[in-house]
């Protein structure tokens, strides 16, 4: 008899269950709008307002057709090189994309713009070329007049070749500094090329 | 010679069995059972058991008195030696009877060492959380994510090999990931037992052990009773607030209610302030039911809603990051003291509603019903930016519904208990989130029934067995990014499973079953009256969790890529252990040697080479499946200087080893002593001293984990060690605790007492907290705990 109240029971319940649980909709597919997939660096010249852009993106990101996902190891392989000439002012604008969606690619330089008192840009340099960096003309301040160095100017004097990091940092705990060590917080973006200094 | 034959025959019996304070239904310890008018006695232990040897057959009369009970006298007619349960109750008016039964075999397992919490190692924890207070038990670890999130460690293992049963239900509750405690308010039950190994299989198949929360029927009396702890504490100012009450009727009807509030601020280490580590909660309880002699009933519900501070400085973005936060002796993020939770955080809540029947009058035994409902939703708040920065990273509801059914029956040699189960769990990752899912939604379906047998028929041997079989089916839809599909080479076998493609993600459903058989057997052998040994082999077929086989994305303060292995089959351990235990005079011990075999099948999680991502390249850690083999032991002794003197030690000592590389696993307990003096002075009954002090050695069994990142230094491009691998030092921690009551206050009982952590102030890093690069473990705590007995 408790066998016969048992298996009843479980039966109306698994239906009770299956009732309930079935049909669920497929999982909508997610793109992530935060992160970032692109940075572009644009460099004018001073002088003569010529300009390069040079973009960046993420190793192995979906739209990027280099299989180079994963255990690529080093990642000073393919260098991004950005050709200077000395004794020259340049402007460099950069700028941060998330075209993860490709039809509708979104800027988030704006973000960080809006909020400017939690951001900031650095560049680090390797000893090896002559280049002094300052904020430039039209940058974005903070509430305390430190610059995001989103445009920066780049002075050259000697020829040689530098390493360049670039981060863009989260929260930094300093606002300014001369190492990346200095401005604590979270890196969002990092990444690297050679500035060629001739 | 015949009359000495006689003699010894007769008076060579045992009275043993267990002193339960009835209002908490936990053991009540140093309760003193006198044999009236003998010079004979025993005091109970920690468990609340004692052992009376060298009784004689006939009429002898039992004195049973504790400290805050009315002494009872109880009229034994003693033919064999006998097992007896007696419940004490507090001190209350009307309320002065004992219960008597004789023991009926309903311990979780009857030749495996359990081990109980008494109401004041439990009490201890009330402000603190279910790990801290099973850490007091030897062979008990917690692996904790900062101060506040702590998950119990048994013998090595965690996580999904250790089951936390709370009402009779396994606890669901999104046990993946290091970073995710147990949902549970320990407040809500008054008895809280552990067992190291899956001696138990009516719950499920935890190799590591099983922790059982339970709450106690109320005696069918008019009474309405109930207990309420105010704590406060000096370290993250904060202060806690625990209230049951029981309204018991005659007639077997009942009305539990319980709340919890608890709130902290930012925590200290001796150092420096711990930026953003408070917590709040928020818990609530209600169970109502009626006793009857042939019918019982009881509804409960229950909702735990608890919010988490995560340590600002363990934030980070990168490798480089971590990197700087492990080089520097500080952590990178020191604000003032606050009270409010900031991000990083996490907001959790836990729903328990169940229902249950209970036929006491079929025949030799009881028929149980029960179905149950948990639902738990788990938030992760990140530091984000712009309109998600309000949005949680991660936010998945689990719901779990549960109808389980058992037939527990006794006969001439021994008892039994057979269940059915059926569970119907549903996952669900909201992608409001806007980052890809952590864990993929899935629906799991888990049907299967249970065995245990005791047969305790013979004299001095007690066997048991038991047998579990669980069928699982797991239907899991789950995104892949094309990058990783192509990557791993999933399209010879995944292609089939292929739903939808879109954003360069592919979606796959696919049904994965598993069909575990688990079993164990046990034998306990009494030596003397004081000596036993306990021999329990356990083997545990285990199906792999939804993260071991698909979890995907970024852990933050770990600057690592996870990802699953949607490859891997059921784990099957092999289980070990021997208890050899003296159980009474005043110098008692136990002694557990264990050892735990999986092959070729045991999961982990290891590190698996580099992914350049545009905040730099991360570590990829992946589950594989192995060769594990664990041994250690547990060591505890207890001697008694005199009534008002007890000094007690509990040594824990494990390895762990992966047997294919012949290197250690990661995060293993290290060797742990503990040594407590309890003491009280002459004439002051109502008062003792209590000194705890820890060493938890250096770990130095551990795998080499560390990788290599590039940073500028001084103009030049260097390659540094991140060095996640390395142990931090050995420390010691001592404590102090001085108790106060209980002093009759009005109608109720007071008790006070006043604890001492980390008394000098040391400052070290714990092996086994996921923070531990970031900063120290919190400094001196001071707390002042009011206890009422209404």
């Amino acid at each position: 008899m408790f066998k016969n109240i048992l298996i009843k029971s479980l039966c109306i319940t698994a239906i009770l269950f299956l009732a309930s649980c079935d049909d669920k909709d497929e999982p909508k597919a997610i793109n992530e709008h935060e992160e970032f997939s692109r940075v572009t660096i644009k460099v004018t010249k001073e002088d003569d307002q010529s300009f390069e852009t040079h973009e960046f993106e993420v190793e192995g990101h979906d739209h990027d057709n280099t299989n180079n996902t994963g255990n690529s190891g080093d990642p000073h392989d393919d260098h991004a090189e950005i050709e200077l000439e000395a004794n020259t002012s340049y402007l460099f604008e950069i700028r941060f994309y998330n075209d993860e969606d490709p039809n509708n690619p979104e800027d988030v330089t704006q973000e960080i713009i809006d909020e400017a008192d939690e951001h900031q840009i650095f560049y680090e340099l390797t000893d090896g070329a002559n280049i002094t960096i300052s904020s430039g003309p039209g940058d974005t301040m903070d509430r305390d007049s430190n610059p995001l160095n989103l445009i920066s100017r780049w002075t050259t004097t000697g020829a040689g070749v530098a390493d360049v990091e670039v981060y863009l940092i989260h929260e930094p705990t300093s606002k300014t500094g001369t190492s990346r060590d200095d401005f604590g917080g979270a890196t969002d973006v990092e990444i690297e090329f050679e500035a060629h200094v001739e | 010679m015949t009359t000495s034959f006689v003699f010894s025959q007769d008076c060579n019996l045992t009275i043993s069995g267990k002193i339960i304070d009835v209002q908490h239904n936990s053991p009540l310890e140093a309760a003193v059972i006198e044999v009236v008018g003998t010079r004979l006695a025993a005091v109970s232990d920690a468990n609340g058991d004692f052992i009376l040897s060298n009784q004689c057959k006939g009429k002898l009369t039992l004195k049973i008195s504790h400290l805050n009970c009315d002494a009872v006298f109880r009229e034994i007619d003693l033919e064999s030696s006998s097992s007896y349960n007696f419940r004490l109750e507090h001190r209350v008016e009307n309320l002065n009877e004992v219960v008597v039964s004789k023991l009926r075999v309903h311990e979780l397992s009857a030749t495996s060492k359990i081990h109980s919490l008494t109401e004041l190692q439990k009490d201890r924890f009330s402000s603190k959380g279910l790990a801290g207070a099973l850490e007091q038990i030897s062979g008990v670890t917690i692996l904790s994510t900062g101060n506040s999130i702590g998950k119990p460690v048994i013998h090595g293992m965690f996580g999904s090999r250790v089951g936390i049963v709370y009402d009779d239900m396994l606890l669901e509750n999104q046990q993946w990931g290091q970073d995710h405690a147990p949902n549970v308010d320990l407040n809500t039950f008054e008895n809280i037992r552990l067992i190291k190994g899956a001696s138990t299989l009516k719950y499920g198949t935890t190799p590591g052990g099983v922790v059982v929360l339970a709450s106690i029927l109320p005696k069918r009396v008019d009474s309405l009773y109930g207990k309420t702890i105010l704590s406060g504490m000096y370290n993250g100012r904060g202060y806690s607030a625990i209230s049951n009450w029981v309204k018991s009727h005659k007639s077997g009807a009942y009305l539990k209610l319980q709340g919890t509030v608890k709130r902290n601020g930012d925590f200290t280490s001796p150092n420096y302030n711990l930026t953003n580590t408070g917590n709040k909660e928020n818990n609530f309880s209600i169970s109502l039911g009626k006793n009857g002699l042939q019918h019982k009933w009881k509804a409960f519900f229950s909702y735990f809603d608890t919010e988490i501070a995560i340590l600002k400085s363990a934030h980070i973005g990168n490798v480089k990051d971590l990197l700087r936060a492990i080089e520097s002796d500080v952590p990178l993020v020191i604000d003032p003291l606050k009270s409010d939770i900031d991000f990083p955080k996490q907001a959790n809540n836990h729903y328990t509603a169940n229902i249950e029947y209970t036929n006491t009058s079929v025949v030799n035994g009881e028929l149980h019903l029960k179905y149950s409902w948990q639902r738990n939703h788990r938030k992760e708040f990140d530091i984000r930016r712009g309109a998600l920065k309000d949005t949680p990273a991660l936010d998945m509801a689990l719901n779990t519904h549960n109808l389980i059914s058992n037939y527990e029956w006794d006969t001439t040699f021994g008892n039994f208990d057979s269940g059915v189960f059926f569970q119907v769990q549903d996952n669900y990752s909201s992608p409001e989130t806007e980052i890809r899912r952590l864990i993929p939604d899935y629906l799991k379906t888990k049907l299967g029934g249970y065995l245990t047998a005791t047969l305790n028929n013979t004299k001095d041997f007690i066997f048991e067995f038991g047998a579990r079989y669980e069928y699982h089916n797991n239907e899991v839809q789950k995104f892949y990014r094309d990058s990783r599909w192509d990557l791993k080479n999933y399209e010879a076998p995944f292609r089939k499973y292929v739903i939808r493609e879109e954003k360069s993600q592919k979606l796959i459903k696919r049904t994965l079953v598993f069909n575990t058989f688990s079993f164990n057997a046990g034998v306990r052998h009494s030596l003397s009256p004081t000596y036993s040994i306990n021999v329990n082999y356990n083997h545990t077929q285990r199906a792999p969790n939804i993260a071991e086989m698909f979890s995907d994305g970024l852990h933050h303060s770990l600057a690592s890529i996870e990802y699953g292995n949607p490859f891997l089959g059921k784990e099957t351990t092999h289980k070990a252990v021997i208890d050899f235990e003296k159980k009474a005079g005043n110098f008692q011990f136990s002694l557990t040697p264990y050892i735990i075999v999986g092959n070729n099948n045991y999961i982990v999680n290891e590190p698996t080479g580099v992914e350049s991502t545009i905040r730099g390249a991360f570590p990829v850690w992946e589950y594989a499946a192995v060769s594990a083999l664990f041994k250690g032991f547990d060591f505890d002794f207890s001697y008694a200087f005199n009534a008002k003197t007890q000094f007690r030690n509990s040594t824990s000592w494990v390895e762990a080893t992966n047997t294919k590389t012949d290197l250690p696993l990661v995060n293993i307990p290290p060797l742990t002593i503990n040594n407590q003096l309890q003491f009280s002075l002459p004439n002051w009954n109502s008062f003792f001293v209590m000194v705890n002090s820890k060493t938890i050695f250096r770990q130095t069994q551990f795998p080499n984990n560390n990788f290599d990142t590039t940073v500028i230094e001084d103009g030049k491009i260097v390659t540094k060690t991140v060095d996640i691998s390395t142990p931090p030092n050995g420390y010691h921690d001592l404590g102090l605790e001085l108790n106060w009551g209980p002093y009759p206050l009005r109608s109720s009982n007071v008790s006070i007492s006043l604890s001492f952590d980390n008394v000098l102030d040391a400052s070290y890093r714990n092996y086994l907290n996921r923070l531990r690069f970031y900063s120290d473990e919190i400094g001196r705590n001071i707390s002042l705990q009011i206890k009422l007995y209404h």
